[in-house]
């Protein structure tokens, strides 16, 4: 299994503060050594390696991670652009209720809004 | 089945009610009711079901007005309201470390996640489906709120949620024309000046020609209130693929 990281950097060229709070949360989590390679979509260029990975996925959220196994039928890859999930799934790490809660929030920024 | 934000092709409010009506079980579909102008659906659906499923988010930090008119809609409807609480040791834990308005200083997610999202993503857990208020001329975000959506945020591959929105297409105008038409009880805040009606501590009046959202988190930068919608519109004219944040 190989773990793909893709992180933001904005059209201002500052770092995208949730790609940031995720790397932080795979450092203090002790699970950065987990992820294989760290891939940057730059919004200012669209030919940036984490862009064109995310427009060969169609992946319209960032962070997010890209896990990729070899099967019997060839190699699959799964997307995954909520970090709860891939906590859970992949890292196979327990998470805390409030901790998804705020992922979901940010996520869909109406939702506060009910 | 997602539909796309069209406003041609939106059906009535009360169409969409009653066919969501006849395809959800009565114990599997509810309404969500904040308290404010959404008393609209419960209006509707009143007219269409004897089996009225309707929650409310008690954030523990409503107005004393919302309360009230919670109950009022109530016994005008003869229909129960469940109302949904936080759970208490997280927002002990919350309030111990950082206060009780943390909010102001350290922005609102950590709270309105806390006493809004864990408590109604519970109460999803348990439905098919679930009917809100939500219009498209509320906020930038809400643009492409269509009337029926598979919920992505609280549904599952494996559970399946879906998202009525009746009034998506209605503007605020069509919403008030039908409480003062129909007679339909309404939180006596938005004769104050309210228009949108949220915790006490985070909403307040708005001036005449102020969008409804300036009543929310006014504190808080407009670029992350919308969180992500800026480089959304900038993405989206400038290259084919966007990400958000
Ligand atoms: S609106 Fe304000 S008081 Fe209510 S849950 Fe959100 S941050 Fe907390």
């Amino acid at each position: 299994m190989t773990i793909t990281f893709v992180k933001k950097i904005l059209a201002d060229g500052t770092p995208c503060p949730k790609c940031q709070d995720v790397e932080e949360r795979l450092h203090k989590g002790g699970h950065w050594d987990a992820i294989d390679e760290t891939l940057i979509a730059d919004e200012r260029d669209p030919q940036s390696p984490g862009m064109h990975l995310a427009a060969r996925l169609g992946v319209t959220r960032a962070p997010f991670f890209v896990v990729r196994e070899d099967t019997d039928s060839g190699v699959e890859e799964k997307v995954y652009t909520v970090y709860f999930k891939f906590q859970k799934e992949v890292l196979q790490q327990q998470t805390k209720g409030s901790d998804e809660a705020r992922e979901i929030l940010r996520d869909n920024p109406d939702l506060d809004f009910l | 089945m997602t539909q796309t934000a069209d406003s041609a092709n939106d059906r009535s409010p009360q169409a969409v009610l009653e066919d969501a009506f006849s395809r959800f079980a009565p114990d599997r579909i509810a309404i969500s009711f904040s308290g404010a102008e959404d008393v609209v659906l419960i209006d509707m659906a009143a007219q269409l079901v004897d089996e009225l499923q309707v929650f409310s988010l008690d954030t523990g930090r409503l107005h004393p007005e919302t309360y009230t008119f919670i109950e009022q809609v109530r016994e005008h409807y003869g229909v129960d309201i469940e109302v949904l609480m936080p759970d208490p040791e997280e927002v002990n834990e919350m309030v111990r470390k950082k206060g009780l308005f943390s909010f102001y200083r350290d922005g609102h997610q950590e709270c309105c996640a806390i006493r809004k999202i864990q408590p109604l993503r519970k109460k999803l857990a348990t439905l098919d489906a679930w009917i809100t208020g939500q219009r498209r001329d509320q906020s930038v975000t809400r643009t492409e709120v269509p009337q029926w959506q598979d919920d992505q945020a609280f549904g599952t591959a494996e559970r399946p949620l879906v998202k009525v929105n009746p009034l998506a297409g209605w503007s605020s105008a069509q919403v008030w024309q039908y409480i003062r038409n129909e007679q339909v009880p309404y939180n006596p805040l938005h004769d104050r000046g309210f228009l949108s009606i949220g915790c006490e501590p985070c909403t307040r009046a708005v001036g005449p020609h102020e969008h409804e959202r300036a009543g929310r988190w006014w504190w808080e930068e407009a670029t992350r209130k919308e969180c992500g919608l800026h480089a959304e519109n900038l993405a989206a004219e400038t290259q084919s693929v966007r990400i958000i944040e």
